[in-house]
């Protein structure tokens, strides 16, 4: 063990001494190491940070919850509700019967026109019950939330996302202020949690109102009946199956229903597990293709690699001859010139993931799009970038070693 | 035997260096040259040899094969009584850095690298610690009389320091064999004596040297003189007025 770190750092000192005798090559040789690692680095982490934006943007709506959508046949473009209905008397059963199932939500959602004295804003509105807020992850953290009383009274009260408070109040504090929706006055009671965008779509322009609310005035008459619903939520304890959930959900709704085996469903059930599984395959394809493309260039570093190491085998083949004269194995000759690759390549790495890790860091703070360029994805570089080195420098390096001492020695 | 050893014989009672029917031809563009064609002769512990012969007469083959470092097309080489024909090539290596040490004509010493590196590089692959090979590297240099040249590098070595580093780094494994390939053709008279005055000691120490050399004032150092011509051995005999190193050479102490 000692005697083989004696070697190598041999052969380290070597390599510095090689790579320093032709300084211009040397570093030309390492900037395509370089420029391919850096690509390469960059594609990982951008993907990474991909991942778990997306990762970030799916738990901001709720970790474990089912999202049920009734599926009316469509016939002719116009939506027959023959089949295809939800009902708040569902959700009650759900809740009922699944195991697991900590609360439900119904969602009936409109746009709506608000306006105060001097502003007016254009607002996606949600209807639906008080356990809405703790099932998505959007509580009032203002004034109050809707609850079960305005829910049972129709009431005209209003809890406002941060940014259509902004466009309505400016700084004004909007609690117990009063709006105009549709021409009907409401009074807004609470302000929603702040909580940014994903994909684009600004969060905090929304606002909730009882589900109760938003059927008398707004929607009721393009639903089939007095109870259906356009959506709901269903949110599961910590730990709870979203497998086993949908399975329990579904077949609570078929029940229900009487869907028979082979029919198809009029409803159909998607969890967040599911969401962060297909979004996780995508930017997963996403980093791949990124990585394939940047691989390309560390190839040609790699091949820049190979190109100038048999240069310099080629360059230095007496002093192979030499060495081998004086004692050198097959081996010690190899080892030699596979560390003058890997030192080449890893000193071209260490610099390309310093720049990536810079533009990493540069993204995240300018482009608000996080690249993450964690301790395993530099030590993975910088392994990386040492198997070039290894296997580029492998041909020459074993080229070398299989020089006949004096054909070698006798070369000018 | 025509020669007759000058030191006792030790360990083994093998010679040193044996050859048996050596044969070494090149193809050239369908003719076949026979660069050495049949030599048999055997080089005792402490001779001291000197292998003459025109340009071409196969010298240089002949040493390459008894270094180790060129395979024969046929016959055999026997170091030490082993025969060599099926060593492997890590054992050949090993065989040469324990052995065998080399002195070329043209130095060959690594550039840009200072004295005590060069000697240092077969106590590299004798699996010898940095410390160790420093310490062994100066003493060697020392001996050679460079005490003052040791981080020196060729470029700033004359041509007889630079073969004196290259006789250091010969010596450095301690080998039982010196094996000098026209050591002084690249060097002028007086320095040719003094690397002569060099290998008449240590041939005195005991060490064997075996020298080619095509200049008769070279040769009369030897004790044993090898003539070759066409690959082949015409004259083998002891030299009876041996020249003994130069004045000038013993008086700078080398
Ligand atoms: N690698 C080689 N290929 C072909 N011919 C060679 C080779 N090496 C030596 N020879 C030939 O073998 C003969 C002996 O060469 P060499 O041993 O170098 O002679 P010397 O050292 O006595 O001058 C010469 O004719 C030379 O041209
Ligand atoms: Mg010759």
């Amino acid at each position: 063990m000692e005697k083989w770190l004696a070697s190598w750092s041999v052969n380290i000192a070597i390599a510095f001494t090689a790579l320093r005798t032709n300084l211009m090559r040397s570093i030309l040789t390492m900037l395509g190491v370089l420029i391919g690692v850096f690509a390469v680095t960059l594609a990982v982490a951008v993907g990474n940070g991909a991942q778990v934006s997306v990762m970030q943007s799916i738990n901001s709506f709720g970790s474990n919850m089912a999202i049920i959508v009734p599926e009316p046949d469509n016939e002719g473009g116009r939506r027959s509700f023959d089949r295809g209905r939800l009902t708040q008397r569902d959700l009650r059963a759900i809740e009922r019967e699944v195991p697991g199932v900590i609360a439900t939500a119904p969602q009936l959602r409109s746009t709506l026109d608000l306006v105060t004295p001097g502003a007016n804003a254009t607002t996606s509105s949600v209807g639906t019950t008080p356990g809405y807020g703790s099932i998505t992850h959007h509580p009032a953290d203002r004034g109050r939330y809707i609850t079960e009383a305005d829910v049972r009274s129709a009431a005209r009260v209003l809890v406002l996302g941060r940014t259509t408070a902004e466009t309505l109040f400016g700084e004004f504090d909007p609690v117990g202020e009063s709006v105009r929706v549709d021409g009907v006055p409401f009074q807004v009671i609470g302000l929603l949690e702040e909580k940014g965008s994903t994909f684009g779509t600004d969060n905090d322009d929304t606002v909730v109102m009882p589900i109760s609310t938003m059927r008398q005035r707004f929607v009721g008459d393009t639903l089939p009946g007095p109870d259906d619903l356009q959506l709901a939520f269903a949110g599961f304890e910590e730990g709870a199956s979203l497998v086993q959930g949908k399975i329990d959900i579904t077949n609570v709704l078929k029940d229900r229903y009487r869907v028979r085996d082979g029919e198809i469903n009029p409803f159909r059930v998607r969890t967040t597990q599911e969401f962060m599984e297909e979004s996780q395959f995508i930017t997963g394809i996403l980093q791949a293709v990124l990585v394939a493309i940047a691989s390309i260039s560390l190839l040609v570093g790699g091949i820049g690699i190979m190109n100038i190491m048999l240069v310099s085998v080629t360059e230095r083949t007496r002093e192979i001859g030499l060495r081998m004269a004086l004692g050198a194995k097959r081996s010690d000759i190899r080892n030699q010139f596979l560390v003058e690759a890997a030192v080449l390549c890893v000193l071209g790495g260490a610099v390309g993931l310093a720049l990536a890790w810079l533009a990493g860091t540069a993204l995240t703070a300018y482009a608000d799009f996080p690249v993450p360029i964690g301790v395993g994805v530099a030590i993975g570089s910088l392994i990386f970038s040492a198997v070039i080195g290894l296997a580029f420098g492998g041909y020459p390096a074993v080229r070398a070693s299989r020089l006949s001492p004096i054909e070698a020695l006798r070369t000018e | 035997m025509m020669a007759t050893p000058a030191t006792p014989r030790t360990a083994t009672d093998q010679p040193l260096i044996e050859t048996r029917k050596l044969v070494k031809s090149y193809n050239l563009g369908g003719e076949t040259i026979h660069a050495v064609n049949g030599v048999s002769l055997s080089i005792e512990r402490g001779e001291y040899v000197a292998i003459m012969g025109t340009s071409g007469s196969g010298k240089s083959t002949f040493m390459n094969m008894i270094g180790c470092l060129d395979v024969p097309t046929s016959g055999q080489v026997l170091i030490d009584g082993t025969p060599t024909a099926s060593m492997s090539s890590d054992e050949l290596a090993s065989l040469r850095n324990e052995k065998i040490g080399f002195v070329f004509q043209q130095f060959n010493l690594l550039a840009r690298t200072s004295s005590i590196d060069n000697v240092a590089v077969p106590l590299i692959y004798a699996g010898i610690d940095k410390a160790e090979r420093r310490e062994r590297a100066i003493a060697k240099l020392r001996d050679m009389g460079l005490g003052d040249r040791l981080l020196n590098t060729p470029a700033k070595l004359s041509g007889g320091q630079q073969q004196r580093v290259a006789i250091a780094r010969a010596l450095v494994t301690e080998p039982l064999v010196l094996l000098a390939d026209e050591p002084t053709g690249a060097l002028d008279t007086r320095t040719s004596e003094e690397i002569m005055a060099i290998f008449e000691k240590l041939n005195a120490a005991g060490i064997t040297v075996i020298v080619v050399t095509h200049e008769d004032e070279i040769a009369d150092h030897a004790k044993r003189r090898i003539e070759f011509r066409d690959g082949k051995v015409i004259e083998d005999r002891l030299v009876k007025n041996r020249t003994v190193a130069s004045a000038h050479a013993e008086a700078e102490g080398v």
